[in-house]
């Protein structure tokens, strides 16, 4: 009996998730009178902005997790070698993007970075692309930095420290050979998930005025009928290929060789 | 001993308010093989990391073949070390493992190559070069460690407890498999264990440590039968401690409990009165009347242990709980609890401890 009210109360969860999918991918399907077709994606695809908005996001998507590898491997790193009991700290800094609304933070950097400003990066193109990615960089850290976290924590971060800097290694030797390596699956999952939160990002684009993938649909919803279901249906799939990516590398992934007791 | 290769020098360390490691000094001979022995928390692992440069003294010198090296940096040193973890690199293969020295070393392929074969036939590994870590059992693995320590020829290795993982076959297998090869390639090496029998089997000399200071240091047969203090007494191998009160310093003589015997020469300055405490290995105590034996003392017997070849006798002597060994013989039961009997032994034998 019990079993049943498990399996019931999946199909209702599932009911609920996957009908409006079901009904958005029927109605992107229904541009042309009568008939199922795919006119909505082959004119959303067509469309340049949609190509320029999407390579736009696919490029900030891999600055930022460039920028956000280079900044949380060695910061996590560090804390577990160096100092552990700061852990509890780093942890609520990197919270704090969850709680702090997006807007407050792209209003803080307009306020800090304007053109009349001491950094005046909001001045040019580059400057404000830069701005975004920090932006992007902050909203992906705390998912990030936990990943990485988590695949430090499967290693001996500081003995394998050890035996690498007695055979003669320095700090960036044993960065990008030891402890990159050992903890890719973990880094290439936070990399999955900044990519899909960024090509759907759209307040800091929309207010920093770049031309990203996350205005354009919503440019697109506003004007059009089946063109923004095609869309979401495109940015779903997206999210869930990078999903779908991060199940398979997390299989891939070394195993740890037994350890003594 | 000839001209010191590692020299440790009034080396102290603090932790705070906490001191672990403290004067602390030490000579040790090109391609001798030292061990620091020790109870958990002596400091002997905080010494091997202070020589590796993981921690750096409070106070002191660490000079290796003529160098200071204390302030150097770990991977300036030129140390081989081999953990008790293993510490293998998990992404790496078995020769890949073994190379990263080298690599790092800036060594070209093919001698970098040559080198990982050579230590791989040295640890009696050479097909598995291609093989990962996990792949490996522990022995495997940590001869493996081995390997990669020695491959870069380090001018020291280090081994911190690196065989307390294992079980006991390989355990005594891989210990015997890293002196001979200690012994081949004439590496001076410090070897850091809690365990005595590995400590005296293996080493050239024994460092005993305790509370962060050397309380002994000498040949283990120097360690075993002639230790300088209670605590060494006591820690290396199985001690019977009688203690008894000198009735003639000048002839030597200690009252027990359960009776007088003689030291003639042993007692040093103690005067009459003063308690000592004597202290006697179980193989030099037999039961009944041993030929040689000059001292016999009477008691009971209090606890039977069967060990297989050998039988372990508690003999209650007055208050103390005497222990001894027999050999196991098949014609011959063992002596039963609560019979009368007597202990036999060469009172030269006898230790004063400190």
């Amino acid at each position: 009996m019990r079993r049943l009210w498990a399996w019931g109360a999946l199909f209702l969860g599932l009911l609920y998730f996957v009908l409006p999918l079901i009904g958005m991918t029927e109605f992107s399907l229904k541009m042309r009178r009568g008939e199922y077709s795919f006119d909505a994606y082959a004119k959303v695809l067509g469309d340049p902005r949609f190509q320029e908005t999407f390579s736009y996001s696919v490029a900030m998507a891999l600055f930022t997790i460039a920028f956000g590898v280079l900044l949380v491997v060695p910061t996590a790193y560090w804390v577990r070698l160096k100092v552990p009991r700061a852990r509890p700290w780093i942890e609520f800094v990197t919270l704090l993007p969850l709680v702090i609304p997006a807007i407050v933070i792209v209003f803080g950097y307009i306020r800090l970075y304007n053109t009349s400003s001491w950094l005046p990066l909001t001045g040019t193109a580059t400057g404000t692309n830069v701005l975004l990615m920090f932006g992007y960089a902050t909203l992906a850290l705390p998912y990030m930095y936990r990943a990485v976290d988590t695949g430090l924590r499967t290693i001996d971060v500081a003995t394998l420290t050890e035996a690498a800097q007695s055979l003669g290694a320095g700090w960036g030797t044993i960065l990008a050979r030891i402890i990159l390596p050992n903890v890719l699956v973990a880094v290439l999952s936070g990399a999955f998930l900044t990519f899909a939160i960024v090509i759907g990002e759209f307040t800091m684009a929309a207010l920093l005025n770049r031309p990203a993938f996350g205005p354009y649909m919503q440019l697109l919803g506003a004007n059009r009928a089946y063109e923004p279901a095609a869309l979401a249906v495109i940015s779903f799939s997206i999210t869930w290929l990078c999903m779908g990516l991060i199940q398979i590398v997390s299989r891939l992934a070394p195993k740890p060789p037994s350890q003594p007791n | 001993m000839s001209e010191s290769f590692l020299s440790i020098r009034s080396v102290r360390k603090s932790f705070g308010a906490t001191t672990v490691v403290q004067d602390f000094n030490l000579e040790v001979a090109p391609g001798e093989f030292v061990s620091f022995l020790g109870p958990s928390g002596c400091g002997k692992t905080t010494v091997l990391r202070m020589v590796a440069g993981f921690e750096t003294p409070t106070s002191g010198a660490i000079v290796v073949a003529g160098k200071d090296v204390t302030r150097l940096r770990p991977n300036q040193r030129n140390i081989g070390m081999v953990f008790q973890a293993y510490a293998l690199f998990p992404n790496l293969t078995v020769a890949q493992n073994v190379g990263f020295g080298l690599k790092v070393a800036g060594m070209g392929r093919a001698d970098i190559d040559a080198r990982v074969k050579e230590m791989l036939a040295l640890i009696k590994l050479p097909e598995f070069g291609d093989r990962y870590p996990y792949q490996l059992s522990g022995g495997q693995q940590q001869r493996v460690a081995l390997a990669r320590a020695l491959a870069p020829k380090p001018k020291l290795l280090l081994l911190d407890e690196p065989l307390s993982a294992l079980d006991a076959k390989v355990r005594v297998s891989l210990r015997d498999e890293i002196r001979l090869i200690q012994k081949n390639l004439g590496i001076t090496t410090i070897f850091v264990t809690h365990d005595q029998e590995e400590a005296l089997s293996i080493s050239d000399r024994i460092v005993v440590m305790y509370g962060g200071k050397a309380e002994q240091v000498g040949a283990p047969f120097e360690i075993y039968n002639r230790p300088q203090s209670k605590f060494v007494a006591n820690f290396v191998g199985t001690l019977n401690v009688l203690e008894g009160t000198v009735s003639d310093a000048a002839a030597g003589k200690v009252a027990l409990a359960s009776g007088e015997i003689a030291l003639p020469g042993h007692l040093g300055g103690a005067r009459n009165g003063d308690a000592v405490s004597l202290a006697l290995r179980p193989e030099a105590i037999a039961l009944g009347q041993r030929a040689g034996a000059d001292t016999r003392l009477a008691g009971k017997i209090a606890d039977v242990h069967f060990l297989g070849s050998v039988i372990r006798v508690k003999v209650a002597v007055g208050e103390s709980i005497v222990s001894l060994d027999t050999f196991n013989s098949p014609s011959a039961p063992p002596p039963e609890i609560g019979q009368p009997t007597q202990i036999s032994f060469s009172a030269s034998d006898l230790l004063v401890l400190s």
